[in-house]
């Protein structure tokens, strides 16, 4: 089918081709015959499956006229007539860089085909219109008209519209607008809503939603007792206003922004940011501030940049940009994934994808995409970071100032005082390096020991001065370059003549000739009248020697005079020693090669040491991650297939034009970051609120209105409800962007409100649950499961803020997760396992998987066994059937039924009986055991089970685990 | 106070469901019960089993990581013409590498020709090359820059340096696993990480469950191999009846929320949990072995690694990788000599029971194995730089325009040399084959068209091999 369809279409293009062509007079008819019979079979059986239609490697297509010519990388592959130019024909002769194809060269018959067509000119009728092609336009998605269709027709590109709200038919069932969204679809559907769940159910849902906690049992009692019409519209009002709320929200937003706590893989690079929490600190406090979303937006981006900041800590809003992963420090990457959480986080808009190429789907030319490269380009984060709270000059600050500094000195003075080594050993060695050259001229395999008395930095520094001193018109090495010259065999007879004629023509210089050798170096070659090249080499040495503890002598009397005190000659070797062009001087970066690898991991521990500190102190002040822009920021280039070190063209700094049509503006204000956040979180923006009140609904419901949360591009998800979208987003903008207002209109909607259970007959029509004919039952996330086990077993620390604490250390923190760190190159296991994002990149939506490893960290892990034992304590076991009653209500916010407390009875009953069983250790340590004495029984259970569960502990870890308490209905 | 024997069947009968509970709650291990939970479980567990493309031969993957870059010239592609110009330059141009190189530099090890094919190892595989017929070396690798850190991720996960799922997730992702009791993929490497730690095995936008499981295989104990796999706190017998007493109370919870494929998944998930305590056990207790099964691998760290490789794929487990050691045990700057003979020391005769005894088991047919590194040496002599070779001039540097690597079982066909580098070894010249062309390969031989393994990402459908990628017949048998 597909091969018939090829040959019908190139067949077409053949008779088109030819008729084309025949009406251009300078192509000629017999060239055309020999490329369609020689050339075009052989492009198609050999090139065309990497550089066809589909595939197009290395920019390069083969199978139409226009894109052969245009080449790949804005050059031509080949030129017509002149053979030997042409990259395509060295590509098949394998003569270039590039070999083609890959792996199996061409027969020489074959080469010589393209060759010959190639000195005829490349004869290539023209291709057919596209228009007249297959009837489908084949037009790429970056073209100006398909930009100007997307534009026009793309939903999620349309400006966000108020859009009426829809009549319908049960409308007493409906409680805000959103239902009657919601209850028009399923009216046209024949479905009809879900009845309203119970109070119990509303409260676990709303209190799990909006705090991932579960209600205690006041506030199930109290809610219970609450007959008033709101009582339900308070209780939401109540979660909105606590502190947790915005611990929870929080954590969602941390998702989007790939929060992490380290940089990734930076080689041997501290890889903590310690102070990545501000951020997380800034998300905390302006969810539960219910700072305006567009400004929440403007802030991460920009804050730096606004003329007023409403707060110092605001500041650290831009760790948004800056807690991604560090790639090794790779640029090129680090901007791409500021410009991925930009895009996709905050619009839906997949922009990194025109990275190398032009989008393949969306309106977005690869041009947009080092638009704003170039944005961040110009965009730099400080050496020194922000301050974001003015700190206490208390003496717990002072303390870490005073560590800090002196952390940050002992690097340093490390640092210099092996320089200073590294430095005087290599004056102290003239002679050593002389040789080390001359021998390795000599013989360039040596393994001679003075090699390794040399550094290899030094080394290369005295093989360029000696060469640029080559010329023998140095007064200090001109003698050892004429030595150096006379073969050693020779030089016990020629050696004093070489010297003496460089001694003589010093003394007496030629005509015209200015011959000058320093009289130090002649002084002291004559008196030790050298008998090999070696004794050369020392006489230097020495010389050099003699030179430097002068030199030093003499800085010690004279001090910054010292140099004034120097002779001329004792100047020329003060030049070689400390000159700008020295050999032994080298510039921090040369020192930084020169050291040895055990002298450049102590200097990179001490910094890591001194870095580690502000991680590690709990008195280090805050601040914040900013970037600022650039001074002068540089032109922004287009990188040719994303490769940075091929510029193509300049591109202005600007918004990408899927935005923004034809009223695109330049940026003109630095690196233009103002600007561009302005844009995003504009009225105007199709996308930007669209995309949020989105992941807000999914937030709620556990699937969202447009099942592609990040991706609002032509290929993603249509909304499910697309004027429910429009109107909460409208209104979100309309009503100051407030978040908290928006959960109300979703969580006070009798959609929310329904129950979760499976009606079979609508789970058969719509099994996703698109229409919204129920709640989705929803599994609660790691962060929220860990904090519930916390608040069940009465341990949680609900403080705020602060440094990270380590999830895996022993006692547990009883702190809330989202504190817990993140690293993110050795993402924790219990993580990884129950689904958290994964900060690499922008993560709109957790999977939700369901492994053992799943059930064995709750089953077996200390973590959980802990909060089993709190939970039990929390219940009084004297009363077996009200510590059960007690149990439930605190676990599940209800009494057990009558058959679940006989169920409990029983185990608590029969564990007890199983525990007097001798093949199995003793479990109820605590039973009965008259016959030893107290302090017996405890030796023998703390030699055996040190830490065995008793009864009510292993029943308050079945409750704690079963589905009821992991998933809200 | 009860009878000693009261037990789970009684507390289930008292919980008033009678009969009709304890075929749902008592009766979990008789399979004609859980094959409807099975299929439930399996909507929302990644891991289970599914099919391929189409048939493939392999069906488990052992990935023997030489990290730091093993010596193809001192190992499976012989260079005799070095010894023409033994410390001196080469005729042709050194490329460039990492560091600055010199002379040539012959190998110090002698090659034999080896099997039916009279393949040529050197001195230092001897024991792997007693499998040679079953092994196809592929002396024409290439990979794209002679730094680790690129050429580790570009040959786990076929990118050198943005985020993306490691070779052993995809595979996971795509086939699952053969048991659930078991993690579907395990990365052993002792004493720590290697360089870039578990982003070697990461499953990056892929879900989590598909990352490798971290194995530190210095551990001998289980305990400290899979983590949270005991339970300290409780005698078997007692956790048995406390996830009774759960699973009684999921099944009534989920009996009055029918359908719900999650709630399931879950319940299964404990039952699942609570076998993979055992059968983990019992997969890492080498004990268990006869001691000529022992004594063949060797007693060593590898001869560990290896043995557990075997009875992990022979457990069903689908992606095993095996690193050598922290950091990059085979990156010999210098002394290559000794070193290279140290490293191959340690696991050529573990590496050769594992063939021989994954033969002799029927597993190497359905078993890949593959062997190598993230990239070559060059063949000529590394010079000294400030500390990396103390000034030794007696190591080689990285080289990624020619290397080896070879594969065995999983459809290979045994007995073969494909590709060649030049007359020195510095780079491939004859049928090269890139990293991204050994990935499409070793998925073809496991049943899939690496075009169509993908997952949709960010706004595009992803694959392991990027747009690259080509599968090399002469490989497979």
């Amino acid at each position: 089918m597909r091969t018939l369809a090829t040959r019908l279409a190139l067949v077409t293009t053949f008779c088109l081709a030819v008729s084309a062509a025949a009406n251009a007079a300078e192509v000629d008819p017999d060239g055309v015959a020999f490329f369609e019979k020689n050339i075009r079979p052989l492009l198609v059986a050999r090139c065309q499956e990497c550089h066809g239609e589909e595939i197009q490697e290395a920019g390069l297509r083969l199978d139409n006229r226009t894109a052969a010519f245009a080449g790949t990388d804005g050059m031509p592959v080949f030129e017509p007539g002149q053979p030997d130019e042409s990259r395509l024909i060295q590509a098949i002769r394998y003569t270039g860089q590039i070999q083609m194809p890959p792996d199996d060269k061409l027969s020489d018959e074959e080469i010589a085909r393209i060759t010959e067509w190639v000195v005829r000119g490349a004869p290539w009728p023209e291709d057919a219109s596209p228009d007249d092609a297959d009837g489908e336009a084949k037009q790429t998605p970056t073209s100006p008209e398909a930009i100007a269709r997307a534009r026009a027709e793309h939903w999620a590109f349309q400006p966000v519209r108020m859009p009426e709200i829809p009549a319908t038919d049960a409308s007493d069932w409906i409680g805000n607008p959103v239902d009657a969204f919601v209850l028009a679809r399923l009216e046209a559907a024949g479905m009809t809503p879900s009845p309203r769940a119970d109070k119990r159910t509303l409260l676990r849902r709303a209190t799990f939603g909006l705090l991932g906690l579960p209600p205690t049992v006041e506030q199930w009692s109290q809610f219970e007792a609450d007959d008033s019409p709101d009582a339900y519209a308070r209780l939401i009002d109540r979660l909105l206003d606590s502190p947790a709320y915005g611990q929870r929200w929080a954590r969602h937003w941390l998702d989007v922004a790939r929060y992490a706590d380290t940089k990734g893989y930076v080689f041997t690079e501290d890889p903590n940011y310690p102070y990545a929490y501000t951020y997380r600190d800034y998300v905390v406090r302006a969810l539960n501030d219910d700072l305006p979303y567009d400004q929440f937006i403007i802030e991460q981006l920009a804050a730096d940049k606004l003329p007023e900041l409403r707060e110092r800590t605001a500041l650290a809003a831009m760790g948004f940009l800056t807690v991604g992963r560090r790639f090794n420090k790779n640029m090129q990457d680090i901007i791409d994934d500021r410009i991925d959480v930009t895009t996709r986080g905050l619009m839906g808009l997949t922009v990194a994808c025109a990275r190398c190429h032009d989008h393949k789907f969306d309106p977005i030319p690869t041009a947009d995409y080092y638009s704003l490269y170039g944005v961040f380009d110009a965009s730099l984060e400080p050496d020194e970071l922000p301050l974001i709270v003015e700190p206490d000059e208390n003496e717990s600050y002072q303390e870490f100032q005073a560590e800090l500094k002196r952390r940050e000195e002992a690097a340093e003075s490390y640092q210099r005082e092996q320089r200073e080594q590294l430095l005087a050993g290599a004056r102290a060695a003239v002679d050593r390096y002389l040789m080390a050259l001359l021998r390795g001229s000599e013989a360039s395999d040596s393994g001679e020991d003075d090699a390794k008395a040399t550094n290899p930095i030094v080394l290369e520094r005295w093989q360029e001065f000696l060469a640029k001193t080559a010329g023998k018109d140095s007064a200090v090495f001109a003698a050892w370059h004429a030595l150096a010259e006379v073969p050693a065999e020779e030089f016990s007879a020629r050696g004093a003549e070489v010297l003496a004629e460089l001694a003589g023509a010093a003394e007496q210089p030629a005509e015209g000739e200015e011959r000058h050798i320093n009289t130090l170096v002649r002084e002291a070659l004559t008196e030790r009248q050298p008998k090999t090249i070696d004794e050369v080499a020392a006489c230097y040495g020495e010389l050099f020697r003699q030179f430097d503890k002068t030199w030093a002598e003499l800085r010690e009397q004279h001090k910054d005079k010292a140099a004034e005190q120097l002779t001329p000659d004792q100047r020329q070797l003060h030049a070689v020693l400390y000159g700008e062009e020295s050999p032994v001087e080298l510039n921090d970066r040369a020192v930084r090669r020169a050291f040895s690898i055990p002298v450049k991991q102590k200097i990179e521990r001490l910094q890591r040491e001194a870095e580690a500190w502000k991680k590690e102190s709990p008195n280090a002040p805050p601040r914040a991650m900013v970037m600022n822009d650039s001074d002068r920021p540089g032109r922004a280039h287009i990188f040719v297939r994303g490769n940075s070190r091929r510029r193509g063209a300049e591109v202005p700094r600007q918004f990408p034009i899927a935005l923004t049509g034809d009223q695109r503006q330049v940026f003109e204000d630095g690196s233009g970051r103002l600007e561009m956040a302005r844009l995003i979180a504009s009225r105007d923006n199709p996308l930007t609120a669209r995309v949020l009140v989105n992941r807000v609904w999914m937030q709620h419901f556990g699937e969202a209105l447009v099942r592609t949360p990040s991706n609002f591009g032509l290929k993603g998800d249509r909304p499910t409800h697309p004027e429910l979208l429009d109107y909460l987003a409208a209104r979100f903008m309309d009503e100051g962007w407030s978040l908290k207002k928006l959960h109300r209109w979703i969580m006070l909607s009798a959609t929310y409100a329904q129950s979760s259970d499976i009606r079979p007959e609508c789970q058969a029509t719509d099994p996703e649950n698109r229409l919204l004919w129920r709640m989705n039952r929803q599994r609660i996330e790691f962060e929220a499961m860990r904090d519930s086990l916390l608040a069940i077993a009465g341990r949680l620390d609900a403080s705020i803020g602060g440094q990270p604490f380590d999830l895996g250390a022993q006692p547990f923190v009883p702190r809330r997760t989202i504190y817990g760190q993140i690293d993110r190159q050795h993402l924790r296991s219990e993580l990884r396992i129950f689904d958290v994002a994964s900060p690499d990149s922008s993560s709109p939506q957790r999977p939700e998987t369901t492994v053992p490893q799943q059930a064995l960290f709750l089953m077996n892990s200390p973590f959980v066994v802990e909060q089993a034992r709190h939970l039990a304590e929390r219940v009084d076991t004297s009363d077996t059937a009200e510590a059960i009653r007690n149990l439930y209500q605190i676990v599940l916010t209800r009494e057990p039924r009558g058959d679940e407390a006989s169920l409990a009875v029983a185990f608590i009953e029969s564990a007890e009986a199983e525990g007097s069983d001798p093949h199995e250790v003793d479990a109820s340590a605590d039973s009965d055991d008259s016959s030893a004495d107290e302090g017996d029984r405890r030796r023998r259970r703390g030699r055996r089970q040190p830490d065995r569960l008793d009864r009510w502990q292993q029943l308050a870890q079945v409750i704690l685990l079963t589905n009821e308490a992991m998933f809200v209905d | 106070m009860r009878e000693a024997n009261y037990t789970r069947r009684e507390i289930l009968a008292r919980s008033g469901l009678g009969m009709a509970g304890l075929g749902l709650a008592g009766l979990f291990s008789e399979q004609g019960l859980l094959a409807p939970r099975q299929a439930a479980a399996a909507a929302a567990n990644p891991m289970v089993g599914k099919s391929p493309h189409f048939p493939g031969k392999a069906k488990h993957v052992i990935h023997l990581f030489m990290n730091g870059g093993p010596s193809h010239i001192d190992t499976f592609d012989p260079k005799p013409a070095l010894e023409k110009y033994a410390g001196k330059e080469l005729p042709t141009e050194n490329l460039r590498t990492e560091r600055k190189t010199g002379a040539a530099f012959p190998s110090p090890f002698k090659f034999k020709r080896y099997g039916q094919s009279g393949i040529e190892v050197s001195e230092l595989f001897s024991h792997v090359a007693e499998s040679i017929d079953d092994i196809a070396v592929v002396r024409s690798m290439r990979a794209d820059v002679p730094n680790h850190e690129p050429s580790l991720m570009l040959m786990n996960c076929g990118e050198s340096r943005l985020v993306r799922p490691c070779m052993g997730s995809w595979v996971t992702y795509g086939l699952g696993t053969e048991n659930q009791n078991l993690p579907g993929f395990i990365a052993m490497c002792p004493s720590g990480y290697p360089i870039k730690g578990p982003q070697n095995w990461q499953s990056a936008f892929l879900p989590g469950v598909y990352q490798g499981t971290h194995i530190d295989t210095r551990n001998e104990e289980v305990d400290k191999l899979i983590e949270h796999i005991h339970n300290r706190y409780l005698p078997a017998g007692q956790q048995r009846r406390q996830l009774d007493l759960l699973r009684v109370l999921n099944e009534q919870h989920a009996a009055a929320h029918q359908n719900e494929t999650d709630l399931e998944a879950r319940i299964h998930s404990f039952e699942l949990a609570y076998r993979m305590q055992t059968e983990a056990t019992d997969a890492f207790n080498l004990s268990a072995e006869p001691e000529y099964i022992r004594e063949m691998y060797g007693r060593g760290l590898q001869g560990r690694q290896m043995l557990l490789a075997r009875r992990l794929v022979e457990r069903g487990v689908r992606y095993v990788q095996i690193w050598h050691g922290q950091g990059q045990p085979w990156d010999s700057h210098d002394d290559i000599e000794d070193n290279h003979r140290r490293l191959a020391g340690e696991c050529d005769q573990a590496i050769g029971a594992l063939l021989k005894d994954l033969k002799q088991r029927g597993l190497l047919d359905e078993t890949l194995v593959l062997w190598g590194g993230e990239f070559g040496r060059t063949p000529t002599v590394e010079l000294p730089k400030p500390g990396s070779n103390a000034g030794k001039i007696n190591g080689r540097d990285h080289n990624h325009y020619g290397f080896t690597v070879w594969m065995a079982g999983g459809g290979v066909k045994g007995g073969t040399v494909y590709g060649a580098t030049d007359e020195f070894g510095f780079q491939a010249v004859e049928n090269r084959m890139h990293v991204h062309d050994l990935h499409a390969t070793m998925l073809h031989l496991l049943g899939f068209d690496h075009e169509k393994l993908t997952f949709h990402y960010a706004g595009r459908d992803f694959r392991l091999t990027d747009v690259e990628g080509r599968v090399v017949h002469d490989l497979i048998a």
